[in-house]
């Protein structure tokens, strides 16, 4: 092997080192990177579960609709048993 | 020469150790977040879920509800009359009683005894009734007091 060679050689291992701290730092990046994404998504999901949460006792909502309901009708009758009694007090 | 093969060799172990090493750091987290997403699709179904009975369920209280205060001055209006109709008709009943009563002897030349009075109509405890649907707007007339 001639000193030309063995500069290369001596050129490319250098480079080569270069080449592994520089993987090693953007992978780094990465890894920070994706672990504030891993945190914001845990976020994300704690959220969502208070949401849903707050959201469970929407089922009750038909209920309340249904006891409305009920309601109109208990006034209904109410109207009708008025109306017979004003129609005999005026008679 | 050798000292060269050896530094060759430790630069291509450390490239791909290191390489390795970050992948599965990254592989591990990335699996972990795709877990927390597929939690967060899940949630977001349920709260879906949740959310469908909302409109027609509120829909429908605030239609049968606006129903219901629509009607209730009709009912209140009619029982205030009913009151004011029994009320008068008992006065009438007991002014010709009273003068029925003082008019001449029973048969035995005794005073006819004179008839008890007619109880008058039930009133509620709390007074004559009125509408509310100002109140429950938070409006208070100025002719009216507050409460």
């Amino acid at each position: 092997m001639n000193g030309t060679e063995h500069t290369l050689w001596v050129v490319a291992i250098i480079v080569g080192f270069v080449v592994v701290l520089a993987v090693a730092a953007l992978l780094t990046v990465l890894i920070v990177l994706v672990k504030n994404i891993d945190r914001r998504v845990v976020t994300v999901r704690d959220t969502l579960k208070a949401a849903a949460a707050n959201t469970a006792d929407t089922a009750l909502i038909p209920q309340v609709a249904a006891g409305v309901e009920a309601v109109l009708a208990e006034g209904l009758q109410h109207h009708l048993f008025l109306g017979r009694v004003l129609g005999k007090v005026k008679s | 020469m050798t000292v060269l093969v050896i530094l060759t060799v430790i630069d291509i172990v450390l490239l791909i150790a290191g390489l390795a090493v970050y992948l599965f750091w990254v592989g591990t987290l990335l699996t972990r977040i795709a877990g927390n997403l597929e939690e967060c699709a899940e949630i977001v179904g349920t709260i879906v879920s949740h959310a469908k009975l909302i409109g027609p369920g509120v829909g429908h209280i605030n239609e049968t509800g606006g129903v219901v205060a629509g009607a209730l001055p009709l009912l209140y209006g009619m029982a205030e009359e009913i009151v004011a109709d029994v009320a008068a008709s008992a006065a009438g009943a007991a002014a010709s009683g009273g003068a029925a009563a003082s008019g001449g002897p029973g048969a035995d030349g005794q005073p006819a005894p004179a008839e008890p009075a007619a109880p008058g109509p039930a009133r509620p405890a709390s007074g004559t009734r009125r509408s509310r649907l100002l109140q429950t707007v938070g409006y208070t007339p100025a002719s009216r007091p507050p409460g």
